[in-house]
Order: structure tokens, then sequence, then C-alpha cells
């Protein structure tokens, strides 16, 4: 339901990503795997729209995407940027309804609903977001990603600088919006076990280019292409 | 090389003199009534040079410019209504201590903002301040120097005319020997500009202005630099406003008004930022507009075609007069970067890098250890460096490694000066550096190379690795034959000319690394050097960071656990801010805690 | 000193700093949440000044004339916000310049249309006696104007939905977009609401201030250092800045001489920015 075709894209005249499809099914979770620098986080820029595509398209549902990531956004992709990038000097409550709001559902009804999936965020409700931890911080972009109703959920490195119970708890989240609501998802990650955890098929990207396709089980299985991959 | 070319090197002084040519043979013929407009033109391109060497060349929007320009004035006026009854030429008191005051409050301003280390807008807010405060004390700020009298809002009347003459029976010059003598001053005020500009003092200001993080790793006293470079324009502005009383014989608080604060700034952009010439070529368009249009030196009816213009420009011609025809001349000149797209691949040759190092040592001495006693910083909560004690030494290269967020950037940046740190030493050799700026660790020989490729895109290769080499040997020769031979073995020759813009990333790296070397530091630190190279391209670096770490310290940071490998070093581990775990990589890689912490590996839902 | 000299200054010092926040209020909306340095602002004001004459002076009654003040700038701004700014968003410096030639065009567009010197509506006659002296009221009413236009932005900005759109556009306009806010629609929004409390402010201090072509001229650097020196926390921040300065300077004034006001402005200002290059607010943990 989620495509990218022959995408080629970067900042200025710097090409960064270079003939890059991939495709994600309905209900599927796909991980991208790779190196510090390969291109990961552009490519999932690239998705939403932020950066303009020298060559390429993206297709939702089999229909061209529009430009624009705010149109994107209402066609359901939903966005968890590296970094976060929570809304700092707003509050927990309020990352979650303007969402919500810009998307066109109930954002009183969305906060309701955000801080019963995730108690933690609860007694944060009224704290501003850039006082949270960076776990915090995390599950706060996730529960504001959720609030646009997405079919398609693009999780950008969602363990960086983030504590291990707290990634945990963000693989266990994510499993069950899998598994209940149906949203897909497409995950960039260098933490191996966390992707195998959640992921049932994985692309590997090396300079700008997808290298290959490989699923959960032939990854797991092969410490040496583990290794190889991630150069660990 | 063509004629035109030749033109085109020559332009910055050929058709400037021919102008001050033209309009001294046209000050004899010329009405004069334009003529005394004219010498008004004239005045405020000088004006607008002083503006156009701090934001166009130094790359700071100062308001402050007729502040100085005022003060400037105020100061000659004075000079000029005491000494002329008794020398009676004006010029020679009146415009050295209205340069030199402009200049020396120039001076004492820019210190304050680039010693506070301000940003961009609040330094020019301050500027600004700076203005308005002169514009509200001067309007009731009354007393009298001898013979001139300062009279608040009402301004100071009876300043003499230019009298070029000596003697007490010397008289004022008629309107078209004002303008020649202002075309004078404009052309010693430009040429003494241009001059300073394309000397090793203006590379310095060029290369703050493209990045003022690298200008200081090559070991620039940058703050000096900037705040010297604010002294000269604000002694061109007093220049200016000295020129100015003389020019109107009355002075007024109005000098140092909001609208007039902004008239600079129009000028540089309508000419063109940074071209010197440009504000010139600005101030005699909006001039002459104002003329043609009938509004006359006050401006009048024309204020709103201005204002309009003015948004025009912004909007389609950011380049200014000069900048278009620039781009339009350049079209017809021969690529200077076309050499950019045959550059072949890098090679290291040992020989040559070994002998590069011996002598660098012989001339700067022996490899310095680098160490850390108990570092700690810390950001809110957050522990990024906590009690880190190591020391590198030369011999092999040391790796620091760790996974994301382990604290590897922060300790280097700790290391570099970036950070100051809340506990712990930092020495390099037998320095204590941990409080020392930045620029001042680069002269006892450290060598930085940061992620990203930093090189000034609007320099060439060889000027890139000339201004670093300049950084170190400070002698024009000897820096020109570092750099010859550091460029010849990156294998870049042909590429001399390029902008190091045009160089793609891989290449940009290797520039970047070719100035560190023409450092010869004692202690390098590279951070991620090997971020975004091909496999050909890191094997070439895994071979110069082994040839550098036989003379001196090395101390690579890396994510990439293959390269860390091929360098067979002495690799630390770092996790939470602190030190993990050390020992050869092939031990690492056997450590299970350590693939744990790399890979993140725990039992998840 | 007699406590009623003391308490007249002091009133009279409160509405100057009042009046202050004000003509301030739009550019820290227009500047403090969208980082755009609107050097029109003044003009803005000098045009709802304007507006609110002219129609009161066709027969309508003055406190109807404010919200056509409001209409008029709020539909200049948004016009000049698609035409100009829209294009220069990120290249602080050169909306900077373009702003300045907007507002010496508007500037010489009202000295065209309305010639320099304009007819007053007169200030409404109540005044209070304080023992020895006597103040006009209208001013002081300006301290409540105050507050109700500092209550209606926070309001604005906290509880409805398009305030939470325009300050997520202006946090991290790139994750706006991305959970699909259409910035360009929401900038133009807060754009013309800056302006239009610019006329708000231009037409509530008619009385107090007649309107002249240059008046903007007068309010725009002094609402512009406030802002600046208010910082990123910009509401609270500019009512502090434009008490402290505002108010500080009226003091001064009342004491010495209007020259020592404008200094003490001035330098306060300088003393402020050195200390806080980034604001005073930099620290605050407040959403406005």
């Amino acid at each position: 339901m989620f495509r990218l075709v022959n995408a080629t894209g970067g900042y200025g005249k710097t090409t960064i990503i270079r003939d890059v499809s991939i495709a994600v099914m309905r209900g599927e979770v796909v991980a991208l795997l790779g190196r510090n620098g390969v291109g990961k986080s552009t490519l999932m820029r690239f998705a939403i729209g932020s950066i303009p595509a020298m060559a390429g398209h993206v297709e939702i549902d089999g229909k061209l995407a529009p430009a624009a990531p705010e149109r994107r956004a209402r066609l359901g992709v939903g966005y968890v940027p590296q970094g976060r990038f929570v809304f700092p000097r707003m509050t927990v409550s309020e990352n979650i309804a303007v969402a919500a709001a810009a998307t066109g559902h109930d954002h009183r009804a969305a906060v309701t609903a955000a801080l019963a999936d995730f108690p933690m965020l609860r007694p944060k409700r009224d704290d501003l977001a850039g006082g949270l931890s960076g776990g915090q911080q995390q599950v706060l972009a996730l529960a504001r990603a959720l609030a646009t109703q997405p079919r398609i959920l693009l999780l950008d490195e969602p363990t960086e600088g983030v504590q291990p119970s707290i990634i945990d708890e963000i693989a266990g989240i994510l499993k069950r919006i899998n598994a209940e609501r149906g949203i897909a998802i497409l995950v960039a990650e260098q933490d191996l076990d966390f992707c195998l955890s959640i992921a049932g098929r994985a692309y590997v990207m090396e300079k700008g280019r997808i290298r290959m396709e490989v699923d959960r089980d032939t990854l797991r299985a092969d410490t040496a292409l583990q290794q190889n991959l991630l150069g660990v | 090389m063509t004629l035109s070319q030749r033109l085109y090197r020559a332009s910055a002084w050929l058709f400037p003199a021919i102008a001050v040519a033209l309009a001294l043979c046209l000050s004899f013929v010329m009405d004069p009534y334009l003529a005394f407009l004219g010498a008004s033109w004239v005045i405020f391109g000088i004006l607008g040079l002083s503006l156009d060497i701090v934001w166009g060349r130094g790359g700071f929007l100062s308001l402050g410019q007729t502040a100085f320009f005022g003060l400037g004035g105020y100061l000659g006026a004075i000079a000029a209504v005491n000494l002329a009854p008794v020398i009676g030429n004006t010029l020679l008191p009146t415009l050295p201590l209205a340069a030199l005051f402009g200049g020396l409050c120039a001076g004492v301003l820019g210190a304050l903002i680039f010693l506070a280390r301000m940003g961009p807008l609040q330094a020019t807010i301050l500027s600004y301040t700076f203005t308005l405060l002169l514009w509200s004390l001067t309007q009731s700020l009354k007393f009298a120097v001898g013979k001139a009298v300062v009279g608040g809002d009402n301004g100071m009347s009876g300043i003499p005319g230019i009298v070029i003459g000596f003697g007490p029976h010397a008289r004022a010059l008629p309107p078209n020997g004002v303008f020649a003598v202002c075309v004078i001053v404009a052309a010693l005020a430009y040429f003494a500009t241009l001059a300073l500009m394309r000397s090793t003092f203006g590379r310095v200001v060029d290369c703050i202005r493209l990045d003022i993080q690298k200008t200081e790793l090559l070991g620039y006293d940058v703050r000096r630099v900037q705040v010297v470079n604010m002294a000269w324009a604000g002694a061109v502005a007093g220049l200016a406003g000295g020129l100015f009383a003389l020019w109107s014989n009355y002075l007024n608080p109005s000098m140092f008004s909001v609208q007039e604060a902004l008239l600079p700034p129009i000028h540089v952009l309508v000419g063109g930022l940074g071209t010197l010439a440009g504000p010139f070529v600005g101030a005699l368009t909006i001039g002459g507009l104002s003329f043609w249009l009938g509004g006359g030196v006050a401006g009048g009816q024309t204020t709103l075609i201005l204002g309009i213009v003015l948004v025009l420009l912004v909007l389609f011609l950011r380049n200014g007069i000069l900048g278009a025809f620039d781009q339009l001349w350049r079209r017809f000149l021969p690529d200077p970067n076309a050499a950019a797209r045959d550059a072949g691949e890098v090679r290291i040759n040992v020989g040559d890098l070994d002998r590069i190092m011996r002598e660098a040592e012989i001339q700067v001495g022996p490899a310095k250890t680098l160490s850390t006693d108990r570092v700690f910083k810390q950001f809110g909560g957050v522990i990024p460096v906590n009690n880190v004690s190591r020391s590198f030494a030369p011999g092999r290269p040391m790796a620091l490694i760790g996974p994301n967020g382990a604290g590897k950037s922060s300790y280097l940046k700790t290391c570099v000066g970036v950070y100051q740190p809340e506990g712990g030493r930092v020495m390099i050799g037998d320095t204590d550096v941990t409080h020392a700026p930045i620029f001042r660790r680069v002269r006892l020989g450290m060598g930085v190379k940061n992620q990203k490729p930093q090189v000034f895109g609007a320099l060439s290769v060889y000027d890139n690795l000339w201004t670093a080499a300049f950084a170190r040997t400070r002698n024009k020769a000897k820096a020109a034959d570092v750099a010859g031979r550091v460029l010849a073995m990156l294998g870049m020759t042909a590429q001399a000319a390029v902008e190091a813009q045009a160089l793609s990333h891989g290449q940009q790296q290797w520039l970047d690394i070719g100035m560190v070397l023409c450092l010869a530091p004692r202690v390098v630190l590279l951070d991620e050097p090997a971020a975004g190279m091909t496999n050909e391209e890191t094997r070439e670096l895994s071979l110069l960071v082994r040839t550098l770490a036989r003379h001196t310290t090395v101390v690579v940071v890396e994510h990439d656990m293959d390269f860390v490998r091929t360098l067979e070093g002495h690799v630390t581990v770092l996790h939470q801010g602190e030190v993990f775990t050390e020992g050869d990589i092939d031990s690492l890689r056997a450590d299970e805690r350590v693939l744990d912490i790399y890979l993140g590996r725990r039992q998840h839902v | 000193m007699a406590p009623d000299f003391l308490a007249t200054v002091l009133l009279s010092s409160l509405s100057s700093a009042a009046i202050l926040l004000i003509a301030t209020i739009g550019l820290a909306v227009v500047f403090g949440l969208m980082g755009v340095i609107n050097l029109a602002h003044g003009e803005f004001l000098m045009i709802g000044a304007y507006t609110a004459l002219t129609v009161t002076q066709a027969g309508v009654p003055y406190v109807l004339s404010i919200p056509v003040a409001v209409a008029v700038t709020m539909a200049i701004g948004a016009l000049v916000e698609v035409l100009v700014i829209s294009r220069l968003y990120g290249r602080i410096f050169d909306t900077m310049l373009a702003t300045w030639g907007i507002s010496i065009a508007f500037y010489q567009l009202a000295v065209l249309t309305f010639g320099t010197v304009s007819p007053g509506i007169g200030m409404p006659q109540i005044s209070v006696q304080i023992g020895a002296y006597s103040l006009a009221v209208y001013p002081l009413l300006m301290n409540g104007v105050a507050l109700a236009m500092l209550g209606f932005v926070y309001l604005l900005m906290t509880r409805s939905v398009y305030g939470m759109k325009a300050r997520a556009s202006i946090q991290v306009p790139e994750m706006a977009r991305a959970i699909g806010i259409s910035s360009a629609r929401v900038n133009t929004m807060t754009f013309a609401l800056g302006c239009g409390l610019a006329g708000f402010a231009g037409a509530v201090l008619l009385p107090i201030v007649p309107a002249t072509p240059s008046m903007g001229f007068a309010f725009v650097i002094k609402a512009f250092l406030t802002v600046v020196v208010a910082g990123p926390v910009t509401l609270t921040g500019s009512a502090l800045a434009a008490l402290g300065l505002g108010g500080g300077a009226s003091v001064t004034a009342s004491f010495l001489t209007s020259v020592a006001g404008d200094a003490f402005f001035f330098v306060a200002t300088a003393l402020l920015l050195w200390r806080y290059p980034l604001g005073i607010s930099a620290r605050w943990r407040r959403k406005l």
C-alpha cells in the first residue's frame, strides 16, 4: 500500500539516495537497516515529502502521493523523526491534540485515547514537552504520530538515546498497534535486536542504495551477515 | 589567457581607477549644483564602503556605521572650527582625527560584541541601540570646545568648508573642487581597503565569514581579527563623517537617526554586497534616482519609489548591480571549476607523507601527548563525559568507539575546546589547556578534522591549503611550499584553481584533511573521518592515519568498526560517558559485553 | 517628596509602559512567534490610526471604528505576507530590509494621502484628582486595554486549535507539516494577526497619539527592542520588558528629562542584551 519508486534525493546539489525502491504492504512491519550515513533518514524524509524528489515518486494505495507533506499526513502517513522533534514549548497534551486537529480528528478524544494508550505520559500531560527525558519524548513523538490516525507509521531511529527499559516498552507498543489496528510500520534502525523483535522483513541500505532484502529468520541466523552489514 | 579574463582579474582596481579619472575630469566641467550633490553621493559611498567591510566581508550587519560616521563628523568639525583660522587647511586636522575617533569607537563596540560572542541578531541590535543612544543623547548635549559650539538639537553650525590652502587667507573650495576632493578621498579609502582585503588579513576576514569555527581551528585568533576589521570599518565611516561635516558646514543629531542608519545597507545592497565598489554604485544610483525624480538631497517624493525598489531588490536581485554584472560576465569566461569533474582518486604516497611529517618535526618539535584527567561535562541532567581519564601518545592510532550517545563526540569537543568541562583537566604535552581558547590549543600543535568536511567553499583548493599553511608558518613563501606539496600528495594539482564548493563530498573531506596536515599538528583529532567515503577512499584514509600515527599522536573517533580494525591500533570503548573497556580490536570483537552495548542486544518483549 | 506627586508619576509611568506594551504585542506575535523582523510594524499601527480617524470623521462612533481598523490592517498584512514575507522565511536580514522598504513606502503613501498634519480626535476629558495633581483617565484605561490584549493573545494562542497550529508551525516547521498542518496558511494568518494587533493599537491609542505618517517610527524601535530583550517566551517576556524598559524610562523622564528617559531605555536594553544574549526569558519554562 506504500511504495517508493526509484527514489532519488538529497540536499542542495548533493544526492544522498539513488534509485531506491521499497514497498510496505498493508499491516506489515518492515525494517530499514544500515550504518550511520547510508541515507536512511534521507529516505524517510523523501517518503514524507520533506525533501524534494530529484527523481522517482511515492505511491499510496497505488496512486501517486501529493507532494506536500501535510497532504501526505492527511492520507495516513505518520512520521516519528530521528531526534524526536516534539514541539518543545507546547505541553504533552497539546503535542497530541494539535496532531489530531491538523488531520481533522477530534483533538480532545485523541488526547484521552493517547493518555490511555501511554500511561507513562499521564503524569506529564501538562508539562512542556521540551522538559521530558529522551525516552519520554520518544514515546510522545510516537503518540503524536498515532494521533493523526495513520495507516503507515515511519519511524526513524526510535531507540537512539533511549534507555533500555523504554526501548522494550516501545517495541511492545509497536507490536500491539500493528496487531490491533493493522497499522503498517517502516522502521529505520541500527539496533538490530530491536528490529528483529518487531519486523518480519528488512531492507539493507549501503551508500544510498538498497543492497539487499532479507527476512527476519535469515538475518537472525547469520552472524557473519550481521557483522558485515552493520560493521560490528 | 584572453583579454576578457585579464580584464576580469583586474576589474577590482581597473574600473574604479577609470571611474576616478573620469570623475576628476568631469569635475572641471560639471554643473556646480550637480557637483554639490555628487559630492554627497560620494561621501555616502564611503559610508557604504565602511558597512561593506564589516557586513559584506566580515559577515556582521552593523547598524552602527552611521554612529561612527556621526562621531567622526562631530569631532572632525570641532577640530576644523578651532584650527581653520590658524592653519587655514581644514582637511589635515579634520579627516585623520575623524577617522581615528570613528575607528576607536568601532573598536570598542566591536570588542564588546565579538568578545562576548554574541549571536548575529543580538549583535546587529546592539549596534543599532548604540546608534539610537547617540541620537537621543546628542539632542540635548550642549557644550563648547574652544570656538566650536555643539548645540544639542540645534546642531552645530559654522563649520568651515574644504580648504586646501594654508594660512589665514586660504579660501574654501567651490562645489566643483569639493567634488574632486571627495573623489580623491574616496579613491584613497577604496584602494587602501582593497589592499587590506587582498592581504592575508583580508583572507582571514573572508574565512571568518565563510566558517568561523574552521578559521579558529586553523589557529587564527578570530575575535581579534573581527575587532580590528570593525575598527578599520569604523575609521572609514569616521573619515566619511569628517568629509560630510566639511561638505555640509552643519551637523545635527539626525545623523544618528533611524532613517539614516538604514541608508548604508540600502546602498550596499543596491550596489552589491561584498564587492567594496558596490556601495559607491549604490549611493550613486539611489542619489541619482532621487535627483532625477526631482527629490534632490532630501529624498522628498521619491521615498515611495525607493521603498518599492528596496523590496524588489531583496526579492529579485539579491546580488545587487555589480553582483548581477559579475554573474553575467562570468558566463562568458571559462569555468574555473571545470577541472573538478576530472579529479582522480586520492592516492596517499607514504614516502611523501613521511617526508612532510619529518620536516614538520624538525620545524615544530616532537609529537605531543594529549591527556585528560577526570574530565567531567554535564548538560542539565545528562552527563555525556563522566570523569574520563585517558592519555594518547604517538606510535599507533588511538581509536575511540562506542554506540550512539556514548559521549564520544562530547569528549572530543571537550578536548578541542568547544565545550568547557565542569571538572578535570585537559593537557597538550605538558601544558594545561583546560580553559584555553581553541586557537591557542591549535598553536600548541592540535589539529582537528570534524565529521563534516569544513572547507572555505568560495576559496580555491590551493587557497584553502595555503591559508592553513600560513596560519602555522606565518611566511608566504613557506606557506606556498607546504601547500604545494600537500596539494600534490592529494593528487589535486589539476584542481588547484577550483572553488572548494565545487568539489564532491569525498574530495572536500580530503581537502579538509590536507588542511590539517598543513598545520603540521603534533596531536591529530579525527571525528568519524570515514563517514561518507567509498571503500577505496576508506582504504587510503586508513593508510594515511597509520602513517601519521608513526610521527604524531592520532586520535580517531569512529562508528565504523571495520575501519577501526584496519587501523591496527589501540581502541578505547566509551559507554554512557565513561570508559567501558579497552584493548585491541580483535579482543574487543570477542568481548560479548561490547557486542551487547553496541548491538543493543537484550531480550525483547 | 510629596506622596501625591509620587503616585502621579507611578501611575502615569505605568500607563506609559502599558502604551508601549499595546504597541508591542503585535510585534511580539510576528517577531517572537514567527521570527520575522517586521520593520513595517509601526506603519501598520499608523494605518490602524488613520483608518480609525477616517471612519470616525465619516460619522461612525469612535468605538466602532476600532474593529474596522483591525480588519483593514489584517487584510493588508495578509497581502504583504503572501507577496513578500512568505518568500523570505529563514532569511532574517533580507526580511528586515524588505519590511523596511515596505515601511518607507507606506509612510510616503500616508504623506501623499493625508498630508503631514492630521486633526486629532481629542481625548475624553475625564480626569481624576490625586492630591494637587489631576490625571487624565484615558491613558489609565490603557492599563486595562494592555491586560485585555495580553489575555486575548494568550488565550487565542494556548486554547484555540489555530493557536496550537501556529505555535507548532513556528517551533518545528518540518514536523508541523509532517503531522498535517498547512504551515503556509497558518503563517499568513499569524502575520495578519500581528498586523491586526498593530492596527488595533493604532486605533485605540488614537486619542493619545494623533495620527501622523511618521508615528510608526516612534513606536517601532522601542517595540522592537522590547521584543528582542524579551526573548523566546514572547508574551510574558514582552510584558515584563515593557514594564521595566518603558516604565523605567517614563520614571526617569519624570524626574530628569525626556532625553534621559530615552537614554535609560537604550542603555538598559544594551545591558540586558549583554547579560542575556538570547533574551531575558531564554531559560524560562513557559509556553508564551
